[in-house]
């Protein structure tokens, strides 16, 4: 490795409240970017590692933080101490960014073009038809198969992924010698999320760039990056060579994050794959969820004139069976109609043909009776954990309501029976008296689970229930699934994007793409050797977390 | 430009709109109490006037005839004739139409000037000075009653200044521009504060963007952050709510042609309905009305030329 | 804070008007006629001799009450019907939404004016006025909150786990959707107390020799050049009063966790 671009030392941010005692963001952080390196910078969400990039530019979030201390050098320049016009030629010129959600960055009243010439015609000093060819140029560069009609569309009329390859655009454009990548692929769909990262690569080959890649994703870091740099409470707690990190890490929250990884086969996982998964077939005769041929579907925005001009088929024919006790997932991307599904199957979606039978009742056959038993035998848990909670309802009451509701105990044993249900879900009994506001991720999501427990459930439908939470706490709460399970002999249909997910946790997998299913199996047939073309792809699109198994075809090309 | 094709459909979706306000008017006045022909022609009417009405608006069939009647009348542009002026409504809305309509855009601009320079200053100076002063002025100006505010211009540019004319509106052009600074001033005063109060609250909350951030980042300064990306993004909520206050806009200006004794369409109102004149009530209720539908139409055109997104 | 304040101080005086009101606020007395502020008489006289300050702390008692009336009928109603709307949708929903289409599309100061044209100038025509066009926003408003909510996963939640229509709407969308109305209620309180004073500005609204800001700005604009004590006055207490109604807006808005 030659000589650092930029070497930072010693960085330490605090956050001066009025009246309050300062708080330490960035503890003492060091660290160097080599020219052409990729460093992947690993960390949960309030580890800093956001904020130490931010500081790299001086773009603080709030006025009360500062730069108490230490050096951010760019070649001769000591940036932390950097006039805000000196700092006008850095931001974009030598160090560019681009960010988690392009959808909330890219401004959405100016064309894309137009977005990429500001950049040009600032830095570059070009003038207007030359800025135009050359954001055209970049256009291309960055995948845009019609650059120069494109060039005046606006930022709503692209995809995710063609909005980040945008984002990177517009970074180009400033043609910086430092990338930094918060998150870029985090919003995005598994096969899209490859396609940005190979798209990187490429422009690290070609411009000689080096990148700086946040992620909380190890294996990200693990496919793309040359270093790994991991995060936590505002200190960089380890760094070093991507292999030997991964191989040996130093310090235990490293041990953790990698343990929590979901593509690291589980203990469980191992388990299963020595003894056979159990026949659930040959142990119960009939389902208890059964889904024959369902047809979902919605009325587009039709107007006065024309009538059912544009309904969307979000579900077509699916078929599927789920035993008792089993634990079954659902994957696909946005779109793949895997939540309507699992809405239609709960009786909160009207289905436009087909037929579903739960423990007997069918809704075909006495669809009053299958409401009613659905809504006492079943229960969802949400995605988002905070929308998934009344705001003004303390968890206690919410349970009570659900007890009160359902009506199978005395009314003087409901508080004992809250009480029970927070033992369950692992949180303490003092929260029965707490809001949602008051409570993290982690614990609105098990304050949800305990609500769908109150039913006392046979089945539960989880619908993307870990996807907003940080990889630790994913893991305590697919923990608390597991658990759950066992205790209480339910049957769980898990719905997730997250493919590495569903193959620790399901016993068997359905594979949703354009409303259909395209695949079903158990875990270890469809992971190990998938049939369907669509799901070949998905599953090669995971990021494993071991380098080896490689995901893009030049992410091994690493400066030795 | 198929984003602008609901300039034409639009109309069509405006048609139950403009059949309630026929309805709504048609209404109101048969709610008064008493012989609707008296009502109409007042008191001292002569019996062939009465006859006249009675057949013209068939005031004898059944009800449902009765307003077939009268939109059909409305059809060859006829909506009655005032008592006051005995000429027929529309005619006489036409010649009082002038000075509203001037009144209106000119504080509608006048008030989009101030916001904007009122906002920008603000939410610029976040959290300092300006700021503080800017929030505390537009929140007590929304209190400040147009009518009292008219008077107190008055006292201060008429009476004490003795630059502008106390009211009353002129023959020439340029007395008429004298004589409309101050009511616009009014109008505009008042309407600036709700729109200053929403587009400083926009322009701060645009600087602290995603977009602005992603400006910063590639080295923009924060002047060109400002007016290139948060101003313009800021400003499409603020059309959105300035269609909303359309219809307080011309209220306001009911009023403030009074203060002003200026001959415009709200005086005609006030005084009709002092007079007991129903039909020009009606009339005036009515083009004010299709008048709003077709600045929400506006209002509607000028969105989807300010945000790509919008499609209608 | 000052909101809640200026608000307690205006309620304490209009209740205690006849106490704290040095002169009767109708009698006249042509000895007095339009005489400047002073200690005896601190906001002036008017052209009959009445005191000022009197007669801007019993305008007080009308203004204070239009500002409530004016909105209590019209945020009851709206939030009914809202409500009502928004949750059951269909052709319900559609009929409501054109009649309230058709509402809002009349300027509202003008359809108020041409309501009181028709039962007669009046503070009570002004309410019955209020009762038939100011409820649309406050529909408008609980509908649009009560179709975002009842997608929402917790509705969703709700209705997974049983619970009956009357259950969800009143007890987990309404308390949610509402919070905006009241907010969105002092705002309007401000709207309606101006659209008040300015019907009885006009003429329209309360009758001579009751006092009432709107109405004593109206008596003093003939003296404005000699006597500008008589319309700034009441113009002020009107702002006073506003600017309390706006502040308390904001910190409910705050509290509550709404945004405009």
């Amino acid at each position: 490795m030659s000589a650092p671009v930029l070497a930072v030392t010693d960085l330490t941010v605090t956050l001066n409240r009025p009246g309050g005692a300062p708080r330490l963001l960035l503890d003492r952080v060091s660290l160097d970017l080599g020219k052409g390196e990729v460093l992947g910078l690993v960390g949960e969400s309030g580890s800093g590692k956001s904020l130490f990039c931010r500081t790299l530019v001086r773009l603080l979030p709030s006025r009360n933080m500062q730069i108490e201390n230490g050096r951010i050098m760019l070649g001769e320049q000591d940036l932390a101490q950097a006039s805000e016009t000196g700092m006008l030629s850095v931001r974009g010129g030598r160090i560019g960014m681009i960010f988690q959600n392009p959808t909330s960055h890219l401004d959405p009243v100016m064309s894309i073009g137009n977005q990429l010439s500001e950049g040009l015609r600032y830095h570059q000093k070009l003038d207007a038809p030359a800025a135009r060819r050359q954001a055209i140029a970049i256009l291309r560069q960055v995948g845009f198969p019609d650059p120069e009609r494109q060039f005046d569309a606006y930022p709503h009329e692209f995809s995710g992924g063609m909005r980040q390859r945008a984002m990177i655009g517009v970074a180009l454009s400033c043609n910086p010698e430092i990338l930094i990548a918060d998150e870029p692929t985090t919003a995005l769909d598994v096969t899209i999320q490859a396609q940005i990262l190979q798209l990187l690569m490429d422009i690290r080959r070609e411009r000689g760039l080096s990148i700086i890649l946040i992620t909380h994703d190890l294996g990200i870091v693990a496919q793309t990056c040359d270093r790994i740099a991991v995060m936590r409470e505002g200190r960089l707690i380890e760094q070093g060579r991507k292999r030997e990190l991964l191989r040996s890490p130093d310090h235990f929250y490293t041990k953790t994050l990698i343990g929590s990884h979901p593509s690291m086969p589980s203990p469980a996982m191992e388990k299963k794959a020595l003894t056979s998964p159990p026949d659930f077939r040959a142990t119960r005769d009939k389902p208890l969820l059964k889904v024959e041929d369902v047809d979902v579907c919605f009325a587009g925005a039709g107007s006065l004139l024309g009538k059912q001009s544009g309904s969307v088929r979000a579900v077509a024919g699916a078929s599927l069976e789920i035993m008792a006790g089993e634990i079954v997932g659902i994957v696909g991307e946005s779109g793949s109609g895997k939540s309507t599904l699992a809405r239609a199957i709960l009786g909160l979606t009207p289905i436009t043909s087909g037929n579903v039978t739960f423990d007997g009742t069918s809704l075909r056959g006495d669809p009053g009776a299958f409401l009613a038993k659905l809504r006492r035998e079943t229960a969802m848990v949400f995605q988002d954990p905070y929308n998934a909670l009344n705001p003004r309802m303390t968890v206690g009451e919410m349970l009570a309501e659900v007890l009160k509701v359902q009506g199978r105990i005395p009314q003087v044993d409901i508080p004992a029976r809250v009480g029970e249900l927070l033992d369950l879900v692992e949180l303490g009994r003092e929260f029965a008296e707490r809001r949602p506001r008051s409570m993290s991720g982690g614990q609105c999501q098990r304050a949800g689970i305990a609500r769908a427990l109150a039913v006392n459930p046979r089945l539960i439908i989880a619908d993307e229930s870990t996807a907003a939470l940080d990889v630790t706490i994913q893991a305590q709460i697919l923990d608390l699934f597991r658990t759950l399970k066992e205790k209480m002999q339910l049957t769980l249909l898990f719905i997730a994007h997250d493919l590495a997910i569903v193959r620790n946790l399901c016993d068997r997998v359905v594979v949703m793409n354009r409303g259909q299913i395209v695949e079903q199996g158990t875990s270890l047939q469809v992971f190990e050797d998938p049939t369907d073309s669509y799901t070949q792809a998905l599953i090669r699109a995971i990021p494993d977390i071991d380098p080896d198994k490689s995901l893009l075809p030049l992410a091994d090309r690493e400066m030795a | 430009m198929h984003r602008y094709k609901f300039v034409l459909y639009r109309p069509i979706q405006f048609l139950p709109v403009l059949f309630g306000i026929s309805i709504v008017t048609f209404v109101l006045v048969r709610l008064i109490p008493g012989d609707p022909a008296r009502v109409l022609l007042g008191t001292r009417a002569t019996p062939t006037a009465i006859a006249n009405i009675r057949s013209q608006y068939g005031l004898d069939e059944p009800m449902w005839l009765q307003y077939f009647y009268f939109v059909k009348n409305l059809f060859h542009g006829e909506m009655g004739k005032s008592i006051l002026y005995k000429i027929d409504v529309l005619k006489l809305i036409l010649t009082r139409i002038e000075p509203t309509l001037v009144l209106v855009l000119t504080s509608v601009t006048l008030s989009v000037l101030i916001a904007v320079f009122m906002a920008a200053l603000a939410a610029r100076n976040h959290g300092r000075f300006a700021d503080h002063a800017v929030r505390v002025v537009s929140t007590a100006g929304i209190g400040f009653p147009p009518f009292w505010l008219g008077l107190m211009l008055i006292i201060l540019f008429s009476v004490n200044l003795d630059l502008l004319p106390v009211s009353g509106y002129g023959r020439t052009l340029g007395d008429k521009v004298a004589h409309l600074i101050l009511p616009s001033l009014t109008i505009a005063l008042s309407l600036s504060t709700v729109l200053t109060r929403s587009l400083r609250a926009a322009m701060v909350e645009g600087l602290r963007s995603d977009i602005a951030t992603a400006a910063r980042a590639r080295g923009m300064p924060e002047r060109v952050v400002f007016w290139r990306h948060v101003f313009p993004n800021s400003m499409v909520p603020t059309i959105n709510l300035l269609a909303i206050n359309i219809g307080w806009l011309i209220g306001g200006t009911v009023v403030i042609e009074s203060v002003f004794a200026i001959p415009g369409i709200g005086q005609l109102l006030v005084r009709a309905i002092f007079s007991r004149d129903y039909m020009v009530v009606q009339g005036v209720a009515m083009v004010l009305a299709c008048a709003t539908v077709l600045i929400n139409l506006i209002a509607d055109i000028v969105t989807v030329a300010a945000d790509p997104r919008v499609k209608l | 804070m000052i909101g809640a304040t200026i608000l307690l101080v205006f309620v304490l005086a209009a209740l205690l008007a006849p106490y704290i009101s040095p002169y009767d606020p109708v009698t006249q007395n042509t000895d007095l006629r339009l005489q400047g502020p002073s200690w005896a008489h601190l906001f002036g006289t008017d052209n009959f001799g009445r005191d000022v300050f009197s007669r801007v702390i019993w305008g007080l008692r009308v203004d204070l009450q239009i500002a409530i009336l004016g909105v209590v009928f019209p945020f009851i109603i709206g939030t009914l019907v809202g409500t009502v709307a928004g949750f059951f949708g269909g052709l319900v929903d559609a009929i409501l939404m054109r009649l309230i289409d058709v509402i809002l599309a009349f300027p509202f100061l003008v359809l108020v004016l041409s309501i009181i044209a028709i039962l007669g100038p009046g503070l009570t025509s002004f309410y019955i006025a209020m009762a038939l066009v100011g409820w649309v926003s406050y529909a408008r408003l609980i509908r649009a909150q009560v179709l975002v909510l009842k997608n929402s996963d917790y509705a969703v939640a709700a209705v997974s786990l049983g619970f009956s229509r009357a259950r969800i709407m009143f007890r987990h969308l309404l308390p949610n959707a509402v919070a905006g109305s009241v907010v969105f209620s002092m705002s309007d309180a401000v709207i309606v107390l101006l659209n008040g004073a300015a019907i009885s500005y006009l003429g329209l609204g309360v009758q001579p020799p009751i006092a009432e800001w709107g109405i004593m700005v109206a008596e003093g604009q003939p003296f404005i050049t000699t006597a500008w004590w008589i319309t700034l006055f009441p113009g002020l207490s009107i702002v006073v009063l506003a600017f309390g109604f706006s502040l308390f807006g904001d910190a409910l808005g705050d509290v509550l966790g709404v945004k405009e």
